[in-house]
């Protein structure tokens, strides 16, 4: 008769072998489920971007002559105007859509919560509508109400006894113009992103609110907000994200001047700098500096609203 | 293990399907060739007519969007993509190119040589490089002339005939003379704006434009400054519109009758007939100031790894000999760059209703003949860009006039970086 113990290393090698490869399938399993993403993030995503840099440090004709210059692209993009107006007029545009935007969603978003909101689905789809028209739909028809002689806004400028106001061709009327494209787009999404988290709010604390005699106003003040903390966070840091990226409505709103958003470049965005710099005049080197230019912009920044954000979501009121 | 094969298996499949889009995709022979162009050019019937003549010939063409959109991919399969054996280059894009001619086909090695005295020496003289390399054949050009409403004309007590009109503005100041006495009569606006209509066509009337003759940048040269000069003089002379070309109240105001002249190249006549439907027959078409102009134009060009070559090319010659730009101009319009036909009766007699019969073809046709050949450089594009912006903000209010030239010019610096 066979020991046990004589026959177990017999008898086991195989089963833990078995063991080893089943254990090590269920580890690597899960990687090759999520591959798909980062196989294709590392072909559109990584690769480009480092090629980005690699380009950046050079002069790249992109049918033509790749010429190394080391990092001079950059040290002309800091002494660009060109390049610090764009810049000026990406962060102006950014301020004038979000600000309004956000809290017009907050107040929005306050609106659609209300417990005796009649026909609530249909408001709240509604606000939905301008996010899935087209963006150079949008834009088209933004350049025709500010239109200097023939818009709708100056018309009714007129109508109060103003002046009329040539919104493309100065810088501010730029930017107004363009952030009132991007805030309305952007509003309606951020407000059911506000109303989804609104509704995980329990209704005991509006009621405990206005039990103890707060209004409306009082109630969105200290019981919405507050709740609201985290979403805040996350709408500003996308869109900051996307406020410096912005390309089709300067690209489409000023026909003159090609690629420049206007005569003077009042509203020409680092993304259309980038653009008109790469493709209209083929400095693919230099057009790849401004990206990581703006890159490092970027990342700074939501590195900053980041912080920001985190100090907002932990503070207590 | 046969489950972690098939999930290698399956992103591998991913992986290569998104490398793998380079591949060639069908096999090729000496019968068929792929053609891009732009769209609203109508090549499409230019193929169908090759086609019919030459049944065993396949075209594959596509219309891969706008003039720079065209470019664009262009550009982006030169530097490493599947390449078309026959492209479509817009004049305004050439320049590019032709700073790198070697991914294309020189064509005098196909027989370019033979037919090049066919076309206007300086339209061919943009597609040929300094050693005389040709690098695209011209199929089109703009023409200029001026559009001009001759209810309003009429109303301003101007002439209205089309003969007439030309004689009232013999020359730029001319032009702007009528302008005052048309803005005086009825306190409107006399034309669109002044830096296309007056800057953007005075400055091709001269002898060289930003390049010297031997393709030196020199773009601040004495004919470049007095074309800025007079877009200066005609503006403060209180005639423009200040409606930027193309812009949504250039459209409306001429719907509007807001302004009574447009400098017009030939393509721009079926934007206004679909811009301002509304004012057909008001319309008619006089000889530009200067008598001479052009904007626009394009050309057909062979990239270097063409498969095809050869077909490409038996196509280049036989539809844009004089013949076939002649019948290309009856079916679609497009300007020929050959000026044998120019007086051809079929193209002399050809006139438009929308603008009161003017003879359409004769009009612009004489509009190229005048143009002395000059250098197209590389950065002939941002230059021109960078001098229409200023005269744009100059209309807007944002330079003033004295200071423009200086403010022109550093910007220009500033834009070729250099």
């Amino acid at each position: 008769m066979l020991s046990p113990a004589a026959a177990a290393p017999h008898l086991r090698t195989p089963g833990r072998r078995r063991r080893v490869q089943q254990s090590v399938r269920e580890r690597l399993a899960p990687y090759a489920y999520i591959s798909p993403f980062f196989v294709l993030f590392l072909i559109f995503g990584l690769f480009p971007l480092l090629f980005t840099f690699y380009i950046s440090l050079f002069d790249w004709n992109p049918i033509g002559e790749h010429r190394f210059v080391g990092l001079e692209n950059f040290t002309e993009l800091v002494h660009d105007p060109r390049f610090w107006g764009a810049l000026r007029n990406t962060f102006s545009i950014w301020v004038l859509s979000t600000v309004p935007q956000l809290l017009l969603a907050l107040g929005l978003a306050h609106l659609l919560n209300h417990a005796r909101l009649r026909l609530a689905t249909l408001f709240r789809m509604s606000v939905l509508v301008p996010y899935v028209t087209s963006v150079a739909a949008t834009t088209i028809v933004f350049a025709q109400l500010f239109d200097r002689d023939y818009g709708m806004i100056n018309w009714f400028l007129e109508l109060l006894g103003f002046e009329h106001i040539d919104f493309t061709a100065s810088l501010f009327g730029s930017h107004i113009m363009i952030a009132t494209m991007i805030a309305w787009r952007w509003t309606g999404y951020n407000t059911l992103l506000y109303l989804a988290s609104l509704q995980a709010v329990p209704r005991e604390l509006y009621e405990a609110a206005a039990a103890d005699g707060a209004n409306g106003w009082k109630q969105f003040l200290h019981v919405s907000i507050p709740s609201l903390r985290p979403i805040i966070a996350f709408t500003v840091v996308t869109s900051t994200i996307g406020g410096l990226q912005v390309f089709t409505e300067p690209l489409l709103v000023n026909p003159v001047g090609g690629l420049t958003c206007g005569a003077a470049r009042q509203c020409q965005t680092v993304t259309l700098y980038l653009y008109e710099q790469s493709f209209g005049q083929f400095h693919f080197g230099y057009g790849a500096a401004v990206g990581v230019a703006l890159f490092v912009i970027v990342v700074a920044f939501s590195a900053f609203n980041y912080l920001l954000a985190t100090r907002i979501r932990t503070e207590r009121p | 293990m046969k489950r972690l094969l098939t999930t290698a298996a399956i992103f591998a499949t991913v992986a290569l399907t998104a490398a793998g889009c380079g591949g060639s995709g069908g096999k090729s022979d000496s019968k068929t060739f792929e053609f891009w162009s732009f769209t609203n050019i109508n090549q499409k019937g230019d193929v169908d007519v090759y086609t019919k003549a030459h049944p065993d010939v396949h075209v594959k063409l596509t219309e891969v969007g706008s003039t720079t959109e065209t470019a664009q991919a262009l550009t982006t399969a030169l530097a490493g993509g599947k390449v078309p054996d026959l492209v479509l280059i817009q004049a305004d894009d050439l320049p590019k190119f032709m700073q790198s001619p070697d991914n294309f086909v020189d064509l005098t090695t196909m027989g370019a040589g033979d037919i090049k005295g066919n076309y206007l020496d300086w339209v061919m003289a943009q597609s040929t490089t300094q050693d005389n390399k040709i690098i695209g054949v011209p199929t089109d050009v703009g023409g200029l002339a001026v559009a001009y409403r001759t209810d309003l004309f009429k109303a301003a007590g101007l002439p209205t005939d089309r003969e007439e009109v030309a004689k009232l503005w013999p020359t730029w100041d001319d032009f702007i003379n009528v302008g005052k006495t048309y803005v005086q009569k009825t306190g409107k606006p006399f034309v669109d704006n002044t830096p296309t209509s007056v800057f953007f066509q005075a400055v091709n009337q001269g002898s060289e434009r930003y390049y010297s003759a031997d393709r030196k940048l020199d773009y601040g040269n004495a004919q470049v400054k007095a074309a800025f000069d007079l877009t200066l003089k005609a503006f403060s002379a209180g005639i423009s519109a200040k409606q930027g070309s193309f812009s949504t109240g250039w459209t409306a105001a001429m719907k509007k009758g807001d302004y009574a002249v447009v400098c017009s190249p030939s393509w721009m006549l079926s934007q206004m007939k679909t811009n301002a439907p509304e004012t057909n027959g008001k319309w008619d078409i006089a000889t530009i100031p200067g008598g001479s102009g052009n904007w626009g134009g394009s050309f057909l060009a062979i990239p270097k790894r063409a498969k095809n070559p050869k077909a490409a090319w038996n196509y280049i010659s036989e539809m844009q000999s004089p013949k076939g730009q002649l019948d290309h101009f009856l079916m679609q319009g497009s300007l020929p760059t050959t000026p044998s036909v120019y007086t051809d009766p079929q193209l002399v007699g050809r006139t438009d209703p929308f603008f009161s019969n003017a003879p359409i073809g004769k009009i612009y046709t004489q509009s190229v003949l005048g143009i002395k050949p000059f250098y197209f450089g590389p950065q002939d594009g941002p230059i021109g860009t960078e001098f229409l912006n200023t005269l744009t903000s100059v209309e807007q209010g944002k330079v003033e006039p004295a200071k423009a030239w200086d403010t022109a010019l550093t910007n220009v610096k500033n834009a070729i970086r250099g």
